[in-house]
C-alpha cells in the first residue's frame, strides 16, 4: 500500500486546479514517476474532478492503468490522449455513453494494452471491431451491451491471447460462437442473453481451459460436459440436462440457476460432479425436490429463496450444514419447525435470511444456538418478541433476549414484525450490533432511546414509526453511529431533523423532508485559508453549518449574509448536482 | 544528542542532514539499512547517501520524519507540502517507504 507521505503528497497535488498547475510543468519528474504512483495520482485527480483531457498528456510515459468508468465527460478528445499512453495495460471506459466508433480510433494498435472494458458504451458497434482487433496483446475484453452484432463478434477470433471475453447482452449466434472456438486460452466467457442454442453451445467443448461460463437468459437447456468448468450460470434457462457426456467431470464449484425451470429435476443434476461445489443458487427456480442437497458435502453458500422448500426438506440441508456460511430461505414455506431441525448442524453459519417466512418466536431460542451468526434477517415474519405460554397464567416471556448469546451478531433486521417498544429493550443489550433495521407503525420514542446503549451501532433504520421531535432531540446516538434512516416517520419535522444534524454532524440522516450528509464526507474545496476572511476555528464552525444541505427552495433562507460571503470562496462540488445548481445561481445573483 | 543516537543523511549534492535515529527510522528503508545484521557501510558509520534525492527534497523528508513522530504522539498538525515538490517528494517517499 501507499505510504503515508505518498498519500499526503497526492492529497497536496490534488488540492485544487491551482496546485495541479504548479506541478504540471515538471515534465522530467512526471516521466520518471513509477507507474503505481502515477496510477494513484490519476485516480485521485479523477475522483476530485480535476482531470481534463490535456492534463492526461503528462501521464503518457508513466500510467499503466486508467479507469474512467461512468465518466460522462469522456469523449473522443480524452481517448486521443489515452491512445498515446505508451505503457497502458488496462483501459476501462465502461458506461462512458459519449464514446462513439470514431472516438475509439486512437486506441488502434496500442502495443501494451491487455485489458479493455467497453461495457454499455451504447454507440460502439461493429465499426469499432477493427480498432479492437488491432490490439493483438488483448487478454481481457468486455463488450457487453454495446451495439456490436454477431458479425462483429466473429472477427474477435483473431485475438488469440484472450482469456476473458464478456459478450453479455449481445445477439451472438451459433455461427458467431463457432468462429471464436479458436480462442484456446479462453477461461471466462459470458454469453448471457445471446441467441445460442443447444446445438451451438457444443463448440464450447473445443475450449480446453474454459472455467467460467454464463449462459443466463438463453435458450440453452442441454449443456454438454465441459471438462474444466468451475463456475456456471444458467439463470432463467429451461434446463434439461447439464454437463452430460464423456471425459473428465467438470470440477464445478459454483452453480447459479436462479429463476430456472427444470424439465426433469432428477435428470438435470444427474451428471454434475458435486464433491467440490461450494456455492449454489437455486432461488426462484421451479425446483420441487431437494434430493441434490445431501450430495453437496462442501457447500458454503446456499440460496433457496422463493423456492418450494418447506420444513420437510430442511433435513437435507442439515446433513450438509457443516461448512455452510450463507443460507437464504426468504419467501419460502419454512417455519420455526424447520429452524429447530437445523439447530446443531450449522456450526459455521454466518448469514441466515428468513424474511417473509412464517418463522415465529419459537425459532429465536434455536437461532441463538447457531453461534457463528453475524447477520440475521427476520423481517416480515411472525416474530413478536414475547412468548405467551398457552393456558398458563404466568407473564409472557421475552424471546429476543435469547439472541444475546450470539456474540458475533452484527446485523439484525426486524422490519415489519410484531415487535413493540417493550420487547426492543432486549435488543439494546446486543454489544456487537452494527446494523439494526426496524419498521413498525407502533414503535415510538422509547424504541429510539434504547438504541443509545448499542456501543457499536453504525447504521440504524427505523421506518414508519411514530417518533416525535422531542424523541429525536433527546436521543443520544452512540458515538459510532454513521447513518440513520427515518423515512416514513411522519411526525418528524424538518426543523427537528436539521437541529439533530447540527448537534451530531457525523450522522447521515435520511427522511422524506431532508437528506443530510455527514460533514466529513463532503470535501471542502476552499483553495486556501489565507483567502478566507474567517480564522480557522470560526471556519470549522461555519463549515458545519454550511455543509448541511436540505432541500431549501431558496438558499437565502438558509444562510446568513456572512455565511454566503464565506461560500463565495468554496468551489462547488458538494452533495448533489441539484444543490450545486441552486448555489451557483445564487452566487451569480450576488 | 550523542553521536550514536544520530544518523547522517547525505543528499545528491552532498549536503548533510544530521537527524535523530528515531526520526530516520520512520523510513522503513533506512530502518532496514541501520538494523540489518550484515556489515553495511551505513550501519557502521551511521551515514546514508542518497544520490537520487536532491537537497530540497531531503530537507523536506527530514521535516516529515519529525512531524511523523509528533503526529504519532498525538499532536495533530498539518504537514504542508508545496505543490511543486509533490512529484519528487512522492518518489522519494516511495523509495524510502515512509
Amino acid at each position: 500500500m501507499e505510504s503515508q507521505l505518498v498519500r499526503l503528497c497526492i492529497e497536496s497535488a490534488c488540492k485544487s486546479r491551482e496546485s495541479v498547475e504548479r506541478w504540471r510543468r515538471e515534465k522530467r519528474s512526471l516521466e520518471r514517476l513509477p507507474s503505481q504512483l502515477a496510477d494513484a495520482l490519476l485516480r485521485r485527480l479523477l475522483s476530485r474532478r480535476l482531470l481534463f483531457p490535456s492534463l492526461l498528456e503528462v501521464f503518457k510515459e508513466s500510467v499503466e492503468e486508467i479507469d474512467l468508468r461512468g465518466q460522462n465527460s469522456v469523449d473522443a478528445e480524452w481517448i486521443a490522449y489515452v491512445g498515446a499512453f505508451r505503457y497502458l495495460r488496462s483501459l476501462n471506459v465502461s458506461d462512458c455513453h459519449r464514446l462513439t466508433n470514431s472516438a475509439l480510433w486512437p486506441i488502434t494498435g496500442m502495443t501494451s494494452l491487455k485489458e479493455l472494458d467497453l461495457s454499455r458504451c451504447l454507440k460502439v458497434n461493429d465499426a469499432s471491431i477493427g480498432h479492437i482487433v488491432s490490439i493483438s496483446t488483448l487478454e481481457k475484453l468486455y463488450i457487453s451491451e454495446t451495439g456490436i452484432s454477431a458479425n462483429g463478434v466473429k472477427l474477435l477470433s483473431s485475438l488469440k491471447n484472450l482469456s476473458v471475453l464478456d459478450l453479455g447482452g449481445l445477439p451472438v449466434t451459433d455461427l458467431a460462437l463457432s468462429s471464436i472456438q479458436v480462442l484456446a486460452k479462453l477461461q471466462y466467457l459470458d454469453l448471457w442473453g445471446s441467441e445460442i442454442s443447444n446445438q451451438g453451445v457444443c463448440v464450447l467443448q473445443m475450449l480446453p481451459k474454459l472455467s467460467s461460463l454464463n449462459l443466463a437468459w438463453t435458450n440453452v437447456g442441454n449443456l454438454p460436459n465441459l471438462s474444466s468448468l468451475e463456475c456456471l450460470n444458467m439463470s432463467n434457462c429451461t434446463i434439461e440436462s447439464v454437463l452430460e457426456g464423456d471425459g473428465d467431470k467438470a470440477p464445478l464449484a459454483k452453480l447459479v440457476m436462479s429463476g430456472a425451470t427444470f424439465v426433469d429435476e432428477s435428470e438435470a443434476f444427474l451428471h454434475i460432479e458435486t464433491s467440490l461445489m461450494s456455492y449454489l443458487d437455486l432461488s426462484n427456480s421451479s425446483l420441487h425436490r431437494f434430493c441434490l442437497l445431501p450430495r453437496l458435502k462442501v457447500l458454503e453458500h446456499l440460496d433457496l429463496s422463493l423456492t418450494m422448500i418447506g420444513d420437510d426438506a430442511i433435513q437435507e440441508i442439515a446433513t450438509v450444514g457443516a461448512n455452510l456460511r450463507y443460507l437464504n430461505l426468504c419467501k419460502t414455506k419454512v417455519s420455526s419447525a424447520g429452524i429447530v431441525i437445523l439447530t446443531g448442524h450449522v456450526p459455521n453459519l454466518e448469514i441466515l435470511l428468513l424474511s417473509n417466512t412464517s418463522v415465529d418466536d419459537v425459532a429465536l431460542s434455536y437461532i441463538s444456538l447457531m453461534h457463528s451468526l453475524k447477520d440475521v434477517d427476520l423481517s416480515n415474519t411472525n416474530i413478536k418478541g414475547i412468548i405467551h405460554h398457552i393456558g398458563s397464567e404466568t407473564d409472557p416471556v421475552p424471546s429476543l433476549q435469547a439472541l444475546k448469546s450470539l456474540r458475533e451478531l452484527k446485523r439484525l433486521n426486524l422490519e415489519q414484525t410484531h415487535v413493540m417498544d417493550a420487547e426492543l429493550f432486549s435488543v439494546s443489550g446486543f454489544q456487537e450490533l452494527t446494523h439494526l433495521s426496524l419498521r413498525n407503525a407502533s414503535l415510538t420514542d422509547i424504541s429510539l432511546s434504547y438504541m443509545s446503549s448499542l456501543p457499536k451501532l453504525t447504521n440504524l433504520s427505523i421506518h414508519d414509526a411514530v417518533l416525535t421531535n422531542w424523541g429525536l432531540t433527546s436521543f443520544q446516538p452512540p458515538a459510532t453511529l454513521k447513518s440513520m434512516d427515518l423515512r416514513g416517520c411522519w411526525l418528524l419535522t424538518e426543523d427537528a431533523i436539521l437541529s439533530f444534524c447540527r448537534i451530531h454532524p457525523q450522522v447521515e440522516v435520511r427522511h422524506e423532508h431532508v437528506h443530510v450528509l455527514p460533514s466529513d464526507q463532503l470535501c471542502s474545496d476552499r483553495p486556501s485559508a489565507s483567502r478566507s476572511p474567517l480564522n480557522t476555528t470560526q471556519q470549522s464552525q461555519e463549515d458545519r453549518k454550511i455543509r448541511i444541505s436540505p432541500c431549501f427552495i431558496d438558499q437565502r433562507l438558509k444562510y446568513t449574509r456572512e455565511e454566503l460571503l464565506g461560500l463565495q470562496y468554496s468551489s462547488l462540488t458538494p452533495v448533489t448536482p441539484h444543490h450545486v445548481d441552486i448555489a451557483t445561481s445564487k452566487m451569480q445573483l450576488n | 544528542m550523542r553521536k550514536e543516537d544520530t544518523v547522517k543523511l547525505i543528499s545528491a549534492e552532498g549536503f548533510e542532514f544530521v537527524v535523530h535515529k528515531d526520526a530516520a527510522m520512520v523510513s522503513q528503508t533506512i530502518r532496514n539499512m541501520l538494523t540489518s545484521p550484515g556489515s553495511f557501510a551505513e550501519t557502521q558509520h551511521g551515514e546514508v547517501t542518497f544520490p537520487e534525492i536532491s537537497t530540497t527534497i531531503l530537507e523536506k523528508i527530514c521535516k516529515y520524519f519529525y512531524w511523523n513522530l509528533e503526529f504519532a504522539s498525538g499532536k495533530e498538525t498539518e504537514f504542508h507540502i508545496e505543490p511543486e515538490l509533490t512529484l519528487e517528494l512522492m518518489m522519494a517517499a516511495n523509495y524510502l517507504h515512509t
